[in-house]
C-alpha cells in the first residue's frame, strides 16, 4: 500500500486529541470500562468525537478543526462536561495526566479491535505498557513540503512542549524523578523518536517510505511513533510529545502555542533546519522529560546552554504578535502562568505530599479535570 | 500415649484448611471454578465425615477467627463503596431497594404458603434479601474483574446486606418483645445494637486514618493498621454484643471517604487474609448436616429459584435508566447469587438468644450449602459473560 497523497488543508487550522484515563472510583485504579462508557455516550450526540484506545482503561477524544483559541477551548469544555457527567453516572472517574501513578501494566486488557490485537501480538508487553496518555495536536499544512519543513523546524521547540505539558512523575507507585516519564515508554518502540531528515514530500514518499515499506517493517504511517509525524490523509503535522494535561484549558493553550510557532516558522525568518540540529535533540528531550521547566537545553545552532524556562518565556514573548493575530493571546498567557507556577507534574507532587498516597494523587487529578 | 480423639480434635481444623486450600488450587487450575466454592464443598464433606474433629462453639477460636476473616473482607468491601455515586445515580439505590424488598416479599409469601410460622418466615425472608459480601468480593478479586457489573454488584450487595441486617434485627427485636414482653429489651436488641455497631465502625474509621496521617506512613503501614483496626473492632463488637458486620462495613466506608490509601496491591489483606478466607469458607458450612440438607432440598430449590428470578428481574428493570444496556443489568442481577457466609455468621451471632434457625429450618441449611458452593460459580459466570474478567490468555 503506497503512502497516501498529502491532502492540502487550510494552513494553521488545528485539532486536538486527548487520551484520557478511566478510573474506578472504588479504589482509584484504572478500570476496564471503556465499553460501558462508550455505550452510554453513544445514546446521545457527542460534541466532538470519542473513540476506544488500545486498552479498555483509556479513551481518546478529539475536537473538530478550529482556527482560534476561543472556539477550541469552548468545545473542549463541552466535551469534558459531557464525559464527566457520563462518568459520574457509571462511577468512573475521568482524568488527564501522562501516566496512572500506580496501575500495574499486567492488569490491563487490550480493547477488542483487530488493529489493537495486531499491535499487542507484535509488541508483546510493550502494548500493555503503552497505557500512557498523551495529547496530540494537529496543525493544517498547505502541502507535504510545508509539513516536513515545519516538522523539522519544530524539533528545536519540542522540549518546550514536553516541559509545559509534563504530568507523569509517578509510575508503578513510585516517583520516577522525571516530570514526563511517559515518553520513556514511547521510546521503547522501534519506530519512535525523530523522523528522518528530508524536507521534500516527494523524496519522503518515494525514497524513505517506499524503502521502509519494502522492508516489511511498516505498512502505514500509523506504524511510526515519531515525536512529530506528517498525517497525509488530514493534511497536517501531528505533535505527539505532550502528556495529557490535567485540564482541557491547558490542552487548548498548548495547541495555540504550536499554532503560533508554526505561523512564525512559516515566515522562514529563522535559519533553515538541517540534519545537525538533531545532534542535541535527544539530550534536550531528556532534559525536558527529567527536569521539566528546570531543565537546561543546548541550542542546536549556537550550542549555547539555555535555561528551558527562560527559553520558553523568550519564545512566548516572541509569539505575542502571532498570538494576537490568531486569537491565541489567552492561551499564551496561560502558558506564561505555567512557567511561574510550575507544570502539572509539580502539582501532582504537591498532591502526594498533601495526601500521603498515590491514590490521593489520582483523586486530585480527577477533581482538577472536572474544572469545578 | 495421647488419646486419638484429642489428636484429631487438635489437628482437625488445620488439616481441613490445608486440604481445602490444596483442593481449591487444583480445581481452580483445572476448571477455573472459584476457589471458595471448593473450600465450601471440602469443608462440608469433611464436617460430615469427622463431625467431632470440626466442631466449633460460639466462643471457639475457629469462630473468632472466622469472624475476623469476615471482618477483614467486610472492611475491604466497605472501602470500595462510593456513597457519592448513589446520590449522582439514584437508580442504583432504587434497584437495590426494589430487589431487596421484592425478594423479601416473594420469599415470605412462599414460606408462608408452605405453612411456616410467620416469625420464621420473616427471618428467612430477611436473610434471603442479602448477598454475601465475602463471596462476591472474593470472586471479583480472583477474577480481577472491572466494569459496570462489577461496580454495581458491589454497591447492590452493600445495600441489600445493610437492609437485611436491619430487617433481621428488627424481626429479632420483635421476637424478643413477643417472648419477653419488654419493649426496652426489644429496642436494645435491634435499634440500639445497630446504632452502636455503626458508631463503633465510624469512630474506628476516624481514628485509624488520623493516626496514619500523624505517622506519615499511609502507603507503607496502611494495611497493617487497617487489619489491626478490624481485629479490634470485631473483638469489641463481640464484647459489647453488637453487630461486627455493620461495624466493619462502616469502618471501611468511613476510611474510604476519608480518602486514605488502602493499597490496591494488598487486596484480600495479602497472604494472611487469604489464609483466613479458607478458614472462613470451610467454617461456614461445618455446622450444616447432610440429613437436613436432604430434608430441605425441595423447598430450598423453590426459594432459591424465586430469589434468583426476583433479583435478576428487579435489577434488569432499572438497567437502561441507570445507564447500562439490559444485558449487563441481567448479569448484575445474576451475579447477586452468593448468600451463605453472611447468613451463617449472622445466625451465629443470634444463637445465644435461642434463635437457631439453621438447625431448625432444613430449607435454610440446604440453601446455605447450595449457595456457598454454587453462588460464587454463578457470580463468576456473570462476570465472564459480561466481558469484565480478562480472558484466559490475558491472565
Amino acid at each position: 500500500m503506497a503512502l497516501e497523497e498529502f491532502k492540502s488543508s487550510k494552513p494553521l487550522t488545528m485539532g486536538v486529541e486527548l487520551e484520557l484515563q478511566l478510573i474506578s472510583l472504588s479504589d482509584f485504579d484504572l478500570t476496564a470500562s471503556s465499553p460501558d462508557l462508550l455505550h452510554l455516550l453513544s445514546r446521545k450526540p457527542f460534541p466532538g468525537n470519542v473513540t476506544p484506545e488500545i486498552t479498555e482503561s483509556m479513551i481518546e477524544i478529539n475536537s473538530d478543526v478550529h482556527t482560534n483559541h476561543t472556539e477550541l477551548v469552548a468545545q473542549l469544555q463541552v466535551i469534558r462536561d459531557t464525559l464527566v457527567q457520563a462518568g459520574e453516572q457509571l462511577n468512573i472517574g475521568i482524568c488527564g495526566g501522562g501516566t496512572h501513578p500506580f496501575q500495574k501494566w499486567s492488569d490491563r486488557r487490550i480493547f477488542s479491535k483487530p488493529r489493537f490485537k495486531e499491535v499487542s501480538e507484535l509488541y508483546g508487553y510493550l502494548a500493555k505498557q503503552f497505557t500512557i496518555f498523551g495529547q496530540h495536536v494537529h496543525i493544517g499544512c498547505a502541502s507535504g513540503d510545508d509539513a516536513l519543513f515545519l516538522l523539522h523546524s519544530l524539533s528545536r521547540y519540542v522540549p518546550h512542549f514536553i516541559a509545559l505539558s509534563s504530568s507523569s512523575p509517578y509510575v508503578q507507585g513510585n516517583d520516577t524523578l522525571f516530570n514526563s516519564a511517559r515518553l520513556n515508554s514511547v521510546f521503547a518502540f522501534p519506530m519512535s523518536g525523530r523522523a528522518p531528515f528530508t524536507q521534500s514530500w516527494h523524496t519522503f514518499e518515494h525514497e524513505y517510505f517506499a524503502k521502509m515499506e519494502h522492508t516489511g517493517v511498516i505498512k502505514s504511517m500509523k506504524d511510526f511513533y515519531w515525536d512529530i509525524r506528517p498525517k497525509p490523509e488530514f493534511g497536517t503535522i501531528e505533535l505527539r510529545v505532550c502528556d495529557t494535561p490535567l485540564t482541557v484549558e491547558r490542552a487548548a493553550a498548548l495547541a495555540v502555542y504550536l499554532q503560533s510557532l508554526c505561523a512564525y516558522l512559516l515566515e522562514r525568518r529563522e535559519a533553515a533546519p538541517e540534519e545537525d540540529d538533531y545532534l542535541v535533540y535527544n539530550y534536550n528531550r531528556f532534559q525536558a522529560c527529567r527536569f521539566g521547566l528546570d531543565g537546561t537545553v543546548v541550542h542546536p545552532k549556537t550550542y549555547e546552554s539555555l535555561s528551558l524556562r527562560e527559553d520558553i518565556l523568550t519564545t512566548l514573548r516572541k509569539m505575542e504578535p502571532y498570538g494576537a493575530q490568531l486569537g491565541a493571546t489567552a492561551g499564551l498567557q496561560h502558558l506564561m502562568q505555567v512557567t511561574h507556577e510550575g507544570s502539572d507534574a509539580h502539582y501532582l507532587r504537591q498532591q502526594f505530599d498533601a495526601s500521603g498516597s498515590v491514590e490521593g494523587v489520582v483523586d486530585a487529578a480527577i477533581h482538577r479535570f472536572r474544572g469545578r | 500415649m495421647p488419646d486419638i480423639q484429642v489428636i484429631l480434635a487438635d489437628l482437625g481444623w488445620p488439616l481441613a484448611i490445608a486440604l481445602a486450600w490444596l483442593s481449591g488450587e487444583f480445581v481452580h487450575r483445572w476448571t477455573r471454578l472459584p476457589r471458595i466454592s471448593v473450600y465450601g464443598l471440602v469443608g462440608f464433606l469433611l464436617a460430615q465425615a469427622f463431625p467431632e474433629a470440626l466442631s466449633s462453639g460460639a466462643s471457639s477460636n475457629v469462630t473468632i477467627l472466622a469472624n475476623m476473616a469476615f471482618g477483614l473482607i467486610l472492611f475491604e468491601f466497605g472501602y470500595r463503596i462510593n456513597l457519592h455515586w448513589l446520590r449522582i445515580n439514584p437508580w442504583i439505590a432504587v434497584s437495590g431497594l426494589v430487589e431487596s424488598a421484592a425478594t423479601f416479599g416473594v420469599v415470605y409469601l412462599i414460606a408462608h404458603l408452605t405453612g411456616m410460622p410467620p416469625l420464621t418466615s420473616l427471618l428467612l425472608a430477611s436473610l434471603a434479601m442479602s448477598t454475601s459480601p465475602a463471596g462476591v468480593l472474593r470472586v471479583i478479586n480472583e477474577e480481577n474483574s472491572s466494569g459496570q457489573v462489577t461496580e454495581r454488584v458491589l454497591h447492590l450487595v452493600a445495600i441489600n446486606s445493610v437492609i437485611a441486617v436491619f430487617v433481621f434485627k428488627v424481626v429479632v427485636g420483635f421476637w424478643v418483645f413477643q417472648t419477653s414482653g419488654s419493649l426496652t429489651q426489644a429496642v436494645s436488641h435491634s435499634g440500639i445494637e445497630l446504632l452502636v455497631s455503626a458508631a463503633m465502625g465510624a469512630v474506628m474509621g476516624f481514628i485509624v486514618p488520623a493516626l496514619l496521617r500523624r505517622l506519615g506512613a499511609l502507603a507503607q503501614d496502611g494495611t497493617i493498621a487497617f487489619a489491626l483496626g478490624v481485629i479490634l473492632l470485631v473483638a469489641a463488637s463481640r464484647a459489647f454484643d453488637v453487630s461486627p458486620v455493620l461495624a466493619t462495613l462502616t469502618f471501611g466506608l468511613a476510611a474510604r471517604h476519608k480518602r486514605v490509601a488502602f493499597s490496591r496491591t494488598e487486596r484480600n489483606f495479602g497472604g494472611i487474609g487469604e489464609l483466613l478466607t479458607v478458614l472462613l469458607f470451610v467454617f461456614a458450612v461445618s455446622t450444616l448436616e447432610w440429613e437436613r440438607v436432604v430434608d430441605g432440598a425441595g423447598l430450598a430449590a423453590v426459594l432459591l429459584l424465586a430469589r434468583f428470578l426476583v433479583k435478576t428481574a428487579s435489577v434488569a428493570a432499572f438497567a437502561h435508566v441507570s445507564g447500562i444496556w439490559w444485558r449487563k443489568g441481567v448479569l448484575t442481577g445474576i451475579a447477586l447469587s452468593p448468600m451463605s457466609v453472611f447468613v451463617t455468621l449472622l445466625l451465629e451471632q443470634t444463637k445465644y438468644m435461642g434463635i437457631v434457625l439453621v438447625d431448625e429450618l432444613a430449607a435454610l441449611t440446604a440453601m446455605t450449602l447450595l449457595l456457598e458452593v454454587v453462588g460464587p460459580m454463578i457470580t463468576q459466570r456473570a462476570l465472564i459473560w459480561a466481558n469484565e474478567s480478562p480472558s484466559q490468555e490475558e491472565k
